[in-house]
């Protein structure tokens, strides 16, 4: 389609650190970097399988043993809760909920989704570790 | 025009899969890090030294689907979103490249964890 245009596409020059202008920028930055944590920590997990698999159980528990983990652990729990906080607040932005004549505002969607967090954190421990 | 229309429909499917694993990144992942990184190595609630974190990946095939699901899409979610965050910081040149890369990374990741998976579980668990 964008081949077919019979003008030239005009796009502002951005310098790489444009989102230093201001707070909302640096908030929108933040919360995409966050997403290296979320990756990160998957990386780490699907190598911890890589030591069980090609070693033993106790080599992959001891991974989440070390204290390096651990530490990345909590700054990897730190960012994902950061993700999880944006992006229930995004979601009532982008998908508004109609109740009669009132709109959802995003703070509600917010809180309703951290309860649901919640409720199915719980879940997973009940289901997978307590039951 | 039809190459035009199967590239939106790709882009359409990679957006979707993209905001599902963030969903399940948002949902599933803290209570999996909480589990693997934080309760076990520190001995803290739910762990009080009967089991450990590979109950999830070999007790049962909830626990397993589980792994895979919240692995999975959280890495697809987080690469995903890391590269695009590159090119808006300036590498806007190299998409392309980082795009390929982090498809790579998506796609190896994925097939491994899958293959770890079934090699520790030969025989289904029970549900």
């Amino acid at each position: 389609m964008t081949e077919n245009k019979s003008f030239p596409e005009l796009r502002r020059k951005l310098n790489p650190g444009w989102w230093t202008a201001n707070r909302h920028y640096v908030q929108y930055m933040v919360r995409e970097w966050t997403s290296l944590f979320v990756a990160l920590f998957s990386l780490v997990y699907i190598y911890g399988l890589s030591l069980w698999v090609t070693g033993s159980r106790s080599a992959f528990l001891n991974l989440l043993k070390n204290p390096a983990t651990i530490a990345f652990s909590f700054i990897a729990l730190v960012f994902t809760l950061y993700h999880a906080v944006t992006w229930f607040y995004l979601l009532g932005q982008v998908v508004p909920i109609k109740i009669g004549k009132t709109t959802s505002k995003p703070w509600q969607a917010l809180v309703a989704n951290l309860i649901l967090m919640l409720i199915v954190s719980y879940l997973v421990i009940w289901l997978l570790v307590l039951r | 025009m039809r190459e035009t229309r199967k590239v939106a429909r790709l882009h359409a499917i990679l957006w979707g899969i993209f905001s599902l694993g963030g969903m399940i990144a948002a949902f599933l992942l803290p209570v999996m890090i909480y589990l693997t990184g934080i309760a076990y190595p520190l001995g803290l609630w739910p762990f009080n030294g009967s089991r450990d974190p590979s109950f999830l990946v070999t007790g049962t095939l909830l626990g397993m689907l589980f792994v895979f699901v919240t692995v999975a899409g959280s890495l697809f979610h987080g690469i995903f979103r890391f590269q695009s965050a590159l090119t808006e910081v300036g590498l806007l040149r190299l998409k392309r490249g980082l795009e390929a890369v982090g498809y790579l990374i998506i796609f190896v990741g994925i097939v491994l964890l899958a293959y770890y998976l079934l090699v520790l579980n030969p025989s289904l668990p029970a549900l």
